[in-house]
C-alpha cells in the first residue's frame, strides 16, 4: 500500500461518511436546501426521502470503498481520484432527487398557503458584532515564530544544497524560509475568511429570531476557535516533517526514494528530535507503476543501492 | 434589537421598519444614544432595496427619534426618559390615535374592550420614573 493509495482511500472514505451524514446535520426547516414550515418538517415525503437518500449515500460509498481497496495494487494514484469523482457526482444526484421530490410535494400542496414571509435581522451584529477571539490566533503565531527561531538558528549550519519542494535547491532565504510563507499564506487566508464570516450577514431564522441569534452567535465563536486551533496544527505539521526529516539530514542519503542507507549509523544531532535505528524516509515513496519494473520496491533495493550519489554534498 | 419585516405584508416596507424601531424604543431595547445599522447594512441584511431603508430612517429623523451623522452614523436621539414631546407631535398623534381609535369603535369593539388592549400595549413600553426629567423635547431644526 503506498501513500497516495492511502490517502485514496482516506478521502474516498471521508466523503462517503460525510455527504451520507450530511441532512442529519442540517436544519429541520431547510431538508436538502428546501425550505419547509416548521410544521411540516417531519413530513413523510420528507422522512422518506432522507431514509432513501440514506440508503443510497451508503451503498454508493461502500461501493467506492471496495473498489479504491481493491485497485489499490492495480491501477495508478489517480484511479482513486476518478472513483473519488464519480462518488461526488453520485451523491449530488442522491441529493438532487431528494431535493426534487421533496420541492414537488411542498409545491403540489401549496404548504406555504396562508403563512406570512417575515424576515428578520439582528441590528446588534452590526452596531455592536461579536469580538473575533484574536488570542485564538496565538498558538499559530507562536508555532510561525518557532519556525522563522529555528530556521534563523540553523541557516549557517545547513548544507550548500537543501530540500524545496521536493528537490534540491541551493541555500537561500528563499528556499530555507519557505516554509514560514507557506504557514503565513495559510494562517492569513484562513484568518481573513472567519474575518469575512463574522462580518457577514447572520443566519436567523425568523420564526424563532431570538433562538436562532443566539444559537448562531455560540456556533460562530466555536467555530472559529476551532478553525484557529486548527491552523496552529497545520503550520506544526508544515514545520515538523521539515524537522524530522532535517534539511541537512538528507545529504547523507541516497538509494532509491524511500529507504535508508544500509551500515551507515545514524548521525546524532541531526533535526530536531533524534532518530531511531528506523530512519524517516527521506522523500515520499513513489507509487508502483505498472511499468516502472517496480523500482520503487524495498527489495529490488539491493539492486541499486551500489548507484553514485549524485547529489552534492 | 430584532428587525422583522414583512415584504409582502400590506404596510410599505419603510413604514415597518419605522414602526419597529419605534417600537425597540418604546420598549427600551433601543435606548437615546445607542447606535443603529447604517441603511446600506440593513438593506443588505433585510434584502431590502436602500432608498427603502433610508425613508424609514428619514421618518424617524423627521420625528426627532433619530440623529443621522456623516460619522456617527444612525443614532437613537430620544427615548421615554428624554422628557415630553413637543406641543404640535402631541396634537398630531392625538389625531392618529382618534382615528386608530374610531377603527376599532366602527368594527364594534366595546369601550372596555378598546382600553384594555391599550393597557396590554403599553405595558410592554418603558416610562420614565416619576420626577426624572431628561434632556426635554428635541426636534427637527
Amino acid at each position: 500500500m503506498t501513500t497516495a493509495s492511502l490517502s485514496g482511500e482516506v478521502i474516498v472514505s471521508f466523503y462517503a461518511v460525510a455527504s451520507c451524514l450530511a441532512p442529519a446535520i442540517t436544519r429541520p426547516t431547510v431538508p436538502f436546501g428546501v425550505r419547509v414550515p416548521p410544521e411540516r418538517a417531519s413530513a413523510p415525503v420528507i422522512r422518506q426521502q432522507r431514509r432513501a437518500y440514506y440508503g443510497r449515500t451508503a451503498i454508493i460509498g461502500a461501493c467506492c470503498i471496495a473498489l479504491v481497496i481493491l485497485l489499490q495494487d492495480r491501477g495508478s494514484w489517480w484511479l482513486s481520484r476518478i472513483i473519488l469523482l464519480a462518488e461526488i457526482v453520485a451523491d449530488l444526484g442522491c441529493f438532487l432527487i431528494a431535493r426534487n421530490r421533496i420541492a414537488a410535494v411542498k409545491q403540489a400542496e401549496r404548504w406555504y398557503a396562508g403563512h406570512r414571509q417575515v424576515v428578520a435581522t439582528d441590528t446588534s451584529w452590526r452596531t455592536d458584532p461579536p469580538r473575533f477571539p484574536v488570542r485564538w490566533l496565538i498558538p499559530a503565531l507562536t508555532v510561525i515564530a518557532v519556525t522563522v527561531l529555528v530556521g534563523t538558528l540553523r541557516y549557517p549550519h545547513l548544507p550548500a544544497r537543501v530540500t524545496a519542494g521536493g528537490h534540491l535547491v541551493p541555500k537561500s532565504v528563499v528556499s530555507v524560509f519557505g516554509i514560514v510563507a507557506a504557514q503565513l499564506y495559510v494562517t492569513a487566508m484562513w484568518t481573513g475568511i472567519m474575518l469575512i464570516v463574522y462580518r457577514s450577514r447572520p443566519d436567523i431564522e425568523a420564526a424563532d429570531a431570538a433562538g436562532s441569534t443566539r444559537r448562531y452567535r455560540r456556533f460562530l465563536a466555536a467555530c472559529t476557535r476551532a478553525v484557529l486551533t486548527l491552523l496552529a496544527l497545520v503550520d506544526l505539521t508544515l514545520l515538523l516533517p521539515a524537522e524530522l526529516a532535517g534539511l541537512p539530514a538528507r545529504r547523507d542519503r541516497f538509494g532509491p526514494a524511500g529507504t535508508a542507507v544500509r551500515g551507515r549509523p545514524a548521525r546524532p544531532g541531526r533535526g530536531l528530535f533524534p532518530r531511531g535505528p528506523r530512519r524517516i524516509p527521506a522523500t515520499r515513496r513513489r507509487p508502483r507503476r505498472l511499468w516502472s519494473g517496480g523500482g520503487g520496491r524495498p527489495g529490488r533495493r539491493p539492486l541499486l543501492e551500489g548507484r553514485p550519489d549524485l547529489r552534492q554534498p | 434589537m430584532l428587525l422583522s419585516v414583512e415584504p409582502d405584508g400590506p404596510v410599505p416596507i419603510y413604514q415597518q421598519i419605522r414602526d419597529r424601531i419605534v417600537e425597540a424604543i418604546a420598549g427600551g431595547g433601543q435606548p437615546a444614544g445607542s447606535g443603529l445599522p447604517s441603511t446600506r447594512q440593513l438593506a443588505v441584511d433585510l434584502g431590502v432595496n436602500f432608498h427603502t431603508v433610508n425613508k424609514g430612517y428619514d421618518l424617524l429623523r423627521q420625528e426627532g427619534l433619530l440623529r443621522i451623522g456623516r460619522k456617527s452614523g444612525a443614532v437613537v436621539q430620544r427615548d421615554a426618559g428624554s422628557g415630553p414631546p413637543r406641543p404640535d407631535w402631541v396634537r398630531d398623534w392625538t389625531a392618529r390615535l382618534q382615528t386608530l381609535l374610531a377603527e376599532a369603535a366602527a368594527q364594534g369593539l366595546p369601550a372596555e374592550d378598546i382600553v384594555r388592549h391599550c393597557r396590554e400595549a403599553i405595558a410592554a413600553f418603558t416610562f420614565p420614573v416619576d420626577g426624572e426629567s431628561g434632556p426635554g423635547p428635541v426636534g427637527p431644526p
